[in-house]
């Protein structure tokens, strides 16, 4: 589903940037769920914007759903981003939208139908129990619903690969539980799925597979 | 389930506002148009100058009535050679009371009106042709001292004048352009900072390159294309009084140079502005939208690889 191999990353470009991950080799199949963990600064946030295509690795081979990353044209990098699924630690809302149009975005980009895209959203509205807010403006809401928006439009078009910074911060036990039963759903259907966090609680609740990250290196590899 | 308004976050009536656009690309209008019609005057006289009524020859026969070199008079003898020349469209000898016209001013200041006068021939020349140079040896041996003036020397130097005009008001359509274009790339590129987050967001979520340069650009070309209508409207009053202050001097007849105007019969404008003036008026519009959406696709697809 996706592979790296010994992929770096700097900030600021490779000679005088900030070195952010190092010599990164991963293999991850269809269907598996990682976490991803490691302390604060550690490279979890810079991997995931590699394999969300936000961010181009340094150096190395980045291989998603099949497509050579660094050698694909752009019009192939935008057709791979709508197979992946990002679920970021700031939402990133457009505040001048309202919840419905911000949630139906990656369906209006794939030219779904109207009717289609409404039927969709207020399924995936409702799941996340936010059916009546489908007019409030991301402003409106507090940061548990705005995270849960974020969650809706990151899975409303099944992607293949879901990438999630953090997902359960803002969430309350339940609604992280609900979470969690989803995205374990997901990967059943066959959704690769990397949620980084540092809770340790939540890792030890929902126990799967894990990346380790420290100081951008890989440390381990659990299976 | 009731219908909705499509959003994709772009906000494009924020980051371009419909105020600004047009009136800019309205102002550039209306210079080019200004600019164009100088340039098509310049051409539309100098057509004139060089094939109307600037392409006469004058020859002057002293001693008219003298017996030619040959048989007959001396002007019957000048006036059969130039007749019968090729090149020539009309040899028309002026008439005593013509010729005294035209000296007047001069005979009436010496207050001798007994001066012998030569016979004056004007002749016209079939436009692009130039007889007369073969013609003066024959002249010359029917009618020695015979004198051909001919006024090409000013109708070149107003051709150039012309031409020169021309290029400058070339030169100012070129600037004009100019000046849109970097307005247009400046407007676009606030207009992309505005929305920055916006199409970060719609990119990661897999839009291409073309569907936001082309809604950027749809946006941009339509404004353009208001601006471009307004400019053209806006030049159409002064095009129509410059039109008919210089139809004098474009008019092949001085019927046509003096007829009066009927300003509230807008046939009568159709007839006083040059073809080619209403076409580019016409023609500035879309001029002004195909302009504004290509200079949009490409300032769009360059800020655009700014992302991965």
């Amino acid at each position: 589903m996706f592979r790296l191999h010994d992929v770096s990353y700097a900030y600021g470009g490779n000679r005088a940037g900030v070195a952010a991950l190092s010599h990164i080799s991963l293999d991850v199949a269809q269907g598996e769920f990682r976490w991803l963990l490691g302390p604060s600064g550690a490279g979890k946030s810079s991997l995931l914007s590699i394999l969300s295509l936000e961010v181009q690795a340094s150096a190395g081979m980045v291989e998603i759903l099949g497509v050579p990353v660094m050698q694909a044209r752009r019009s192939n990098l935008a057709r791979l981003r709508r197979r992946i699924g990002t679920v970021w630690q700031d939402f990133r809302l457009l505040p001048d939208l309202s919840v419905f149009d911000n949630v139906a975005l990656p369906l209006r980009l794939q030219h779904r139908a109207e009717d289609e895209i409404a039927h969709e959203v207020h399924a995936i509205m409702k799941w996340v129990g936010l059916e009546n807010r489908l007019d409030a403006r991301p402003l409106q809401l507090s940061g548990g619903e705005q995270q849960r928006v974020a969650i809706a439009r990151a899975v409303i078009y099944r992607p293949a690969l879901l990438l999630a910074d953090e997902p359960t911060n803002a969430l309350d036990e339940r609604q992280a539980g609900r979470l969690m039963a989803m995205f374990h759903r997901l990967a059943e259907l066959g959704t690769t799925i990397v949620v980084a966090t540092h809770n340790d609680a939540i890792v030890e609740k929902y126990p799967a597979p894990a990346i380790e990250l420290a100081h951008g290196h890989l440390v381990r590899d659990y299976r | 389930m009731a219908r909705r308004r499509y959003h994709d976050g772009l906000a494009l009536h924020q980051a371009l506002p419909g105020q600004f656009l047009p009136f800019l690309v309205a102002a550039m209008s209306f210079l080019a148009a200004l600019a164009l019609a100088g340039g098509i005057a310049a051409h539309g006289l100098s057509q004139r100058w060089t094939h109307g009524a600037g392409a006469v020859t004058t020859v002057q026969v002293p001693g008219p009535d003298d017996p030619a070199a040959g048989s007959g008079t001396r002007i019957a003898a000048v006036q059969d050679i130039v007749a019968h020349a090729p090149g020539v469209a009309t040899a028309h000898r002026l008439s005593d009371a013509e010729l005294r016209a035209l000296l007047a001013p001069w005979i009436e200041q010496t207050g001798d009106s007994s001066l012998p006068l030569p016979a004056v021939i004007e002749v016209h020349t079939v436009p692009g042709q130039d007889p007369m140079p073969p013609l003066l040896p024959r002249l010359e041996a029917v009618a020695p001292g015979v004198l051909v003036e001919h006024d090409s020397v000013w109708s070149d130097r107003l051709a150039a004048l012309a031409a020169s005009l021309q290029a400058c008001a070339l030169l100012a359509v070129l600037i004009v352009m100019t000046v849109a274009v970097c307005v247009v790339m400046a407007a676009t590129r606030a207009g992309l900072q505005t929305r920055r987050q916006a199409i970060a967001l719609i990119h990661s979520l897999g839009a291409m390159d073309s569907y936001i340069a082309g809604r950027f650009a749809s946006r941009v070309g339509l404004l353009a294309l208001v601006g471009g209508l307004g400019g053209s409207i806006a030049a159409l009053p002064m095009l129509l009084a410059m039109s008919h202050l210089a139809a004098p001097f474009s008019a092949m007849t001085d019927a046509q140079a003096v007829a009066p105007m009927d300003w509230r019969n807008p046939r009568a404008w159709a007839d006083i502005v040059p073809h080619a003036l209403l076409w580019m008026l016409l023609a500035l519009p879309p001029a002004a939208g195909i302009t504004g959406w290509v200079t949009t696709q490409l300032t769009v697809r360059a800020w655009l690889r700014r992302l991965p």
